[in-house]
Parts: structure tokens; C-alpha cells; sequence
């Protein structure tokens, strides 16, 4: 079991220091570390180390008062992480206390935290889909935002690089609109699912579903063990089976010797020297004894996860950055993105009644995009595109309270599986407006005395065209394949419910216009990277976490190349 | 235990007339209808009592355990005194009250007052007429939930507490804490009942 460092010594001096250890964090503490440089990782929450810290991972409901569920008081403590649902009391300790970090929302928006090491990795949904060229170039292609600075032939080798450590579980397609990665074989998809795949792809051509791709592994890799189907995911998993920093990054980080990791360290800033026009460390305080700490090193990696890396940066001021750390293009703060949750439909699925299946699946379906791929499915209703996520599934007791009946017969019937149903629900693409923005509110301080975010941001009309044609389409998918009781629903959410906030501190071609260069580097400080969500230049469609994977791994290798020629 | 034996027997032990006057109407209530053998956390005792009969007389003990055999009533007191809120409370205080001055109006009674088949015959009536709770997809209701109501409250909660109970979870539904596999398609009559995780 890993012991970390947790002894960083006042005004000491690393080789490197990245601020936050969630999943892009941990990827670059493992680079950077392996690399022979000495890393320190500023965690601003609690060590939480692999499996010795996952105190819920084995509950069963019944071992818990409350069976689960939380009280109020629990409920005002995860205000965000509740209204996002996700939030009971087997992973309430991996939220963050939105009461302690309050935000303002100048429009609805839904910001869930996790503080602690390993941030949201461990909480996260695994899913994990390359980008191809259809979503680096489509800035370029409509105008919308700026040029991304790189192409898929820039992150191709970084994908697999990520992919053969992380450990992704997957279909190869053949797809150019969703390249295939380095796949451990797939999950299965249950009767149902493969009844609805056959007819969905002979009645839509062009369209396929797969089963989701996934950081579950399926097979052991580098002594985690594989998926036990237990679905206690977000409690930690004790067999290391999906990645998190905890389980898979943050081990091989600190196998070097190399690493320090410290926690209750919030960052204030970072240091920049006009006179040697670069950054030379980070101003912390220390979350429970309110010091304020300085620490100095050559290089320094931005994955506080993005809103919070792009506060940082805005707090970061000096002579050379009146308005923040490498804001010299005013873009900083600005082209927040998250993708539309929650439109889709469901229904119940006839037969199949003497089938079943075996264990709880981490993973669901995947649709791929399939329109505005071409010329052939070009719309003009909307530019980019979207996909579908969902799955198949027997009900049980549940489905009870709505049924009208009760008695000693229902009781009984309650005991057998339900129906068959199955839902799916699209994920949209979010332009980059330039009024979706965050702002630093120094009239609102936190308790420890730290301005506070404002959040503006919105979904505007290309969204919500996206979003009639995701429930549109989600409904003549299953009409088609014979779903009984279809419900089409758009939940219309405010933004942050994807949990996938990008943008804020984009890459870009041209500084007058982006914050960060083609590999991650701050503009006119080239020794601090930004390589989590906050670089993103557009949102594409698919899940974030594998591109914040392979670009932090690129950065982190750049980084070390550079500082070799002395560079940086 | 004999009732009236128990009585004298601790009006003796506790040697004061004070006591008297509670024993007596405790001995009273024991006469006229069964008492919980539960102290509530929340409910008043006649609260719990409603409670008690409801979640009975919708999961009743058959071959397999009722409603009352895995202490959903007790379970159910525990919801509303540590998972509502004060607001939450107070409304379903309000509808439990509805609930059985509608039962009073229709049938000159209070629900657990009422014969097993007068009890059966009013449910009907509220299973048509309550709200429904809307499809959920990944932990939140999709579409805008409307308030359900005190019965079909009391129904879910009801389901709940049964089936995440440890006898039913572990002894009458499939137990399978660590499946280790995925067979997504397998003979139900391999499995029987429903996987209860």
C-alpha cells in the first residue's frame, strides 16, 4: 500500500509543482515524477489513499441507518452535488462541501466539486471516447470560437499512450467520427440492448450502437484486479478495477520517489517574476491552520479541474498581469462549455420475459454521432452534433409504487424481475460563446478569505435546436425498435449538469486570442501548463476525461523535453 | 403476560398513586385496539398506529414476511424524523390527518378502525386517485415531479423499506454482493427472484 509524502517543507523548492491531483493531476505527477522530477501536488482536501480510505465501499443498504438516503442537514452540506442526484451517504465524502465553497450564479449553473485527493476521479463516469478531426476542426470549419492548435495526428499516439495504462474496455468500430482506442474487450450488452441494436441499425443506416467504452477493466493490468460488476463505483473501488488518480496515477507517481503530495493546501496563486518573465511558485494556505505558504519550482501544472485552475490564474496578479495570469487576450474566464444532459426518451420493451442477466453493469450503450459527419448528414438545424448514452435493464420493486395494486398478490409479484426497459439520453455539443464567462467576485469571500467564482453562463439556440432533435430522434429510435409507453423528456437543464465544464483558459493558434499554445503552455509564460478541462477550444460531444488525459501526458512530455534543452 | 397482574405488579414496585392514573388509561387503550410495541421517534402513537396498519395492509405477511415482520413502520417514522425537512413534515402531518378524516367522512371511522375489507376497499380509491411519481433516469425524475401524496408516499416508502431490509435483501430476493461477471442474457429460472443490489 502506498505511503505518501505528505511532508512539504516551508519555501522549499521542487522541480515541478502541479496544483489539484484529480485525473489530469495525477497523470501529470506520474510523467513528471517518472521523468526524475522532484513533483510536488498541492491537494487542497484531505490524503484519501487507495482502499485503505473507501470506508462505504462494502455497505449494504441495510448496514446504513438511513438505508443510503441523506437528512437534511447532509443535504445542505451537498446542495450542488444533490441537485445534480448523484450525492448519498455511501459518496457523500467525496463531494465537496458547497456550503464551505460557495459560488455565485448570475444564471443557473450546477458546479459539483470533489476536494479531496483524486477530486472527482473518483466519482466520475468513466466514459471514454477519442476525439477525432470531425471536433478539432469544426471551430475552424464554422467559425465559431478559435482554431484549435493541434489535430488528431498531435494526440493520436498520446490517446493510446494513456489508454494502455488507464485501461479502457471497448468495441472497435471503425469509425472516423469516434476513433477506435487501444481496447481491453468489451462489456456485453444484455438481450434487450442487442434486440434494440440490430433494429435501430436496420431501420436507421448510418446509425450503430455499441456498448459504452469504458475505464472498467475487463481483464487485470498492472496488478489492479478487473470488474467484480458490483456498480459501488463511486464508494472507491477496492479492487482498483476503474481508473481514478487513487488508484492508478498517483501509485506510480509516488513508486519514483519522487513525489510529495500535500494535502489542505489551497492555492491563492501563482508567483509571477516580472523581471525573469516567468512564474517561480504558488502561494498556498493551508485549509486548517490558515497559513500562507510559498513554494518554488521550474514548472508548474494548472489541474485544479477547470473553473477552479481558471480561478486561480484570474487571482494570479501582477505588474506584467493586471487581469490575470496570462490574460493578455482578455480570454481568460470566457468560452465556458458543458454538454445538455437529459433529454432523450424511454420506454418498456415487450418479451424477453424468461431472460435475465448476471451482475451490475458499470456501463451502458453508446450511439455515436451521426449527424453533420458529412455531406450526406449535414442539417441545417443546428451546427456540430450530439450522442446518445442509455441502456436496458429488468425493473423491480420499485416500479411497485406507481402500479395500482397492493396486497399479499403484489407483494409477491414484486419478488419477480419487471418488465424490460430502456432509456436513452444525448449528450449535445456547446459552442464556445465568449459571454459564457467566469468572473473573480472579491466582494464574496470563502472562509478563507479567497474571492469566489461568478458564474454566467447559458445554453443559447444551436443548444436547444440540438436538444428537440435529440428527444425527436431518441423517440423514433425506440418507436422503431418497438418500445411500448415511449416517454420522450428534456429536462432543460442549466448548464454544469453534464459535469463536464471545459473551456475558460482555451488553447489557441494566436495569442491574441487563446490563453494557452499548442502544448498547453500559458502564452506568454511558457513554464506554466494548463492541461485540464479549462484548455478545452471546443466541447465536441464525447466525454472530456480521455482528451484531459492524453493532453496533460503530451504537455507533461513537452515539458520534460523542454526543460532538458533548457527552455523553460 | 396477564395485563391486569403486570399492572399490580408495578403499581407495587413503583409504590405511588401518581402512576395510576397513566397505567389505568394505558390499560384502557390496550382494550379497545393492539398497541404498538414500538416507542415512535416522530409519529404520535395514534400517528403510528396509521402507519402501522397501512404499510400492513398493503405488504402483508404471506409465505414470506409482511410489512411488520422487517419493521417498516418503524422504519418509516425514522424517514420522516431524519430525511424531511421541518416543511416536509408538516405536510405530511397535514395528509396523514386528510387521509383519515376521509376515511371518518366515508365510513364513520377512523382507517385502522376499519374491517380488513372496508381498509382494502378505501385503498382502491386512493391507488386511482394519486399522482404518480415520473420515470428516473440516473438518480433525478425526468420532466417536472408533481407532489404524489401522503398514500402513494407511504406506498414508496412502504417498498423501500421492505426491500432494503437485511431479511428481505439477504434471505427472500438474490443476495450477490460481488457477482464477479456480466451475463447479459441468462435463463430467468437460473436466477428466480429479483437480484435485491
Amino acid at each position: 500500500m502506498a505511503n505518501y509524502n505528505i511532508d512539504a517543507k516551508k519555501n522549499m523548492t521542487y522541480d515541478a509543482i502541479v496544483i489539484g491531483s484529480g485525473i489530469s493531476g495525477g497523470w501529470a505527477a506520474k510523467e513528471l515524477c517518472e521523468a526524475g522530477l522532484k513533483t510536488l501536488v498541492l491537494e487542497r482536501g484531505r490524503i484519501v489513499e487507495h482502499v485503505v480510505d473507501y470506508p462505504t465501499m462494502n455497505n449494504d443498504p441495510w448496514d446504513l441507518e438511513l438505508r443510503g438516503a441523506l437528512g437534511p442537514e447532509d443535504l445542505k452540506k451537498h446542495a450542488i452535488g444533490a441537485r445534480a442526484g448523484f450525492v448519498g451517504a455511501n459518496n457523500e465524502h467525496f463531494y465537496a462541501n458547497d456550503e464551505e465553497n460557495p459560488y455565485t450564479e448570475v444564471k443557473p449553473f450546477l458546479w459539483v466539486r470533489g476536494h479531496q485527493m483524486g477530486g472527482r476521479s473518483l466519482l466520475w463516469g468513466k466514459q471514454c471516447y477519442r476525439w477525432s478531426d470531425l471536433d478539432f476542426e469544426a471551430n475552424a470549419k464554422d467559425g465559431h470560437g478559435v482554431d484549435w492548435p493541434l489535430r488528431y495526428k498531435d494526440v493520436e499516439s498520446w490517446y493510446t499512450y494513456v489508454e494502455k495504462f488507464a485501461g479502457i474496455s471497448g468495441q472497435a468500430l471503425g469509425l472516423p467520427q469516434l476513433p477506435d482506442s487501444h481496447f481491453l474487450p468489451p462489456m456485453e450488452l444484455n438481450c434487450v440492448e442487442k434486440d434494440i441494436k440490430g433494429r435501430i441499425e436496420k431501420e436507421f443506416p448510418g446509425r450503430v450502437m455499441t456498448i459504452g467504452r469504458a475505464a472498467h477493466l475487463t481483464e487485470p493490468l498492472n496488478g489492479r484486479g478487473q470488474c467484480q460488476f458490483r456498480n459501488r463505483c463511486d464508494r472507491g473501488c477496492p479492487y482498483g478495477a476503474y481508473f481514478s488518480s487513487n488508484a492508478v496515477t498517483l501509485p506510480a507517481a509516488n513508486a519514483t520517489g519522487n513525489l510529495t503530495i500535500r494535502p489542505y493546501s489551497i492555492v491563492n496563486s501563482i508567483i509571477y517574476d516580472d523581471k525573469k518573465g516567468k512564474a517561480t511558485g504558488v502561494r498556498i494556505i493551508d485549509a486548517e491552520t490558515n497559513e500562507n505558504i510559498e513554494f518554488y519550482s521550474k514548472i508548474i501544472f494548472c489541474n485544479a479541474s477547470s473553473l477552479s485552475t481558471t480561478q486561480i490564474l484570474l487571482n494570479s496578479t501582477s505588474d506584467r498581469f493586471e487581469n490575470g495570469l496570462g490574460n493578455d487576450s482578455g480570454e481568460l474566464g470566457h468560452n465556458l462549455m458543458d454538454h445538455t444532459y437529459r433529454v432523450g426518451a424511454m420506454g418498456r420493451v415487450e418479451g424477453y420475459e424468461d431472460n435475465y442477466y448476471k451482475g451490475r453493469r458499470p456501463n451502458g450503450i453508446y450511439i455515436p454521432r451521426y449527424v453533420n459527419i458529412d455531406k450526406k448528414t449535414k442539417t441545417d438545424k443546428f451546427l456540430r452534433g450530439f450522442g446518445y448514452q442509455g441502456g436496458g435493464g429488468r425493473g423491480n420493486w420499485s416500479a411497485g409504487a406507481n402500479q395500482e395494486q397492493f396486497g399479499a398478490e403484489f407483494k409477491d409479484s414484486l419478488m419477480k424481475p419487471g418488465p424490460w426497459e430502456f432509456f436513452i439520453t444525448g449528450f449535445a455539443e456547446c459552442l464556445p460563446y465568449h459571454e459564457n464567462k467566469v468572473t473573480l467576485d472579491k466582494e464574496n469571500v470563502d472562509k478563507w478569505g479567497q474571492p469566489t467564482l461568478a458564474i454566467d453562463c447559458e445554453f443559447k439556440e444551436n443548444e436547444k435546436a440540438i436538444n428537440r432533435q435529440i428527444k425527436a430522434d431518441a423517440v423514433e429510435m425506440l418507436e422503431k425498435a418497438g418500445v411500448k409507453d415511449i416517454v420522450g423528456f428534456d429536462n432543460e437543464h442549466e448548464p454544469g449538469y453534464g459535469i463536464h465544464e471545459m473551456g475558460t483558459a482555451r488553447m489557441g493558434r494566436d495569442p491574441r486570442t487563446s490563453v494557452l499554445n499548442g502544448t498547453n503552455q500559458i502564452h506568454a509564460a511558457k513554464n506554466v501548463f494548463v492541461t485540464d478541462g479549462a484548455c478545452m477550444t471546443s466541447s465536441s460531444c464525447v466525454n472530456p476525461s480521455l482528451t484531459y488525459m492524453a493532453l496533460t501526458a503530451r504537455a507533461a512530455n513537452h515539458a520534460i523535453s523542454e526543460l532538458k534543452k533548457k527552455n523553460l | 403476560m396477564d395485563r391486569r397482574e403486570a399492572l399490580k405488579k408495578t403499581a407495587l414496585a413503583a409504590g405511588s398513586a401518581a402512576l395510576v392514573p397513566s397505567l389505568f388509561s394505558l390499560l384502557q387503550s390496550c382494550q379497545q385496539k393492539p398497541r404498538l410495541s414500538w416507542e415512535p421517534i416522530f409519529l404520535s402513537v395514534d400517528q403510528a398506529e396509521l402507519i402501522s396498519t397501512l404499510v400492513d395492509t398493503l405488504l402483508p405477511k404471506t409465505e414470506t414476511p409482511g410489512a411488520l415482520d422487517v419493521k417498516v413502520d418503524i422504519f418509516i417514522d425514522l424517514v420522516f424524523a431524519k430525511l424531511f425537512n421541518k416543511e416536509g413534515q408538516d405536510a405530511m402531518i397535514t395528509e396523514m390527518n386528510r387521509f383519515d378524516a376521509f376515511c371518518s367522512e366515508k365510513y364513520r371511522s377512523k382507517f385502522i378502525e376499519l374491517s380488513t375489507e372496508d381498509r382494502k376497499e378505501f385503498l382502491k380509491e386512493e391507488e386511482s386517485e394519486s399522482g404518480k411519481y415520473n420515470g428516473r433516469v440516473w438518480g433525478t425524475a425526468v420532466g417536472v415531479q408533481k407532489p404524489v401524496g401522503f398514500y402513494r408516499t407511504i406506498k414508496s416508502l412502504a417498498l423501500w423499506g421492505y426491500f432494503s431490509s437485511e431479511e428481505i435483501g439477504k434471505n427472500v430476493l438474490n443476495y450477490d454482493p460481488i457477482p464477479g461477471e456480466y451475463l447479459g442474457c441468462i435463463p430467468l429460472s437460473d436466477v428466480g427472484n429479483t437480484w435485491s443490489l
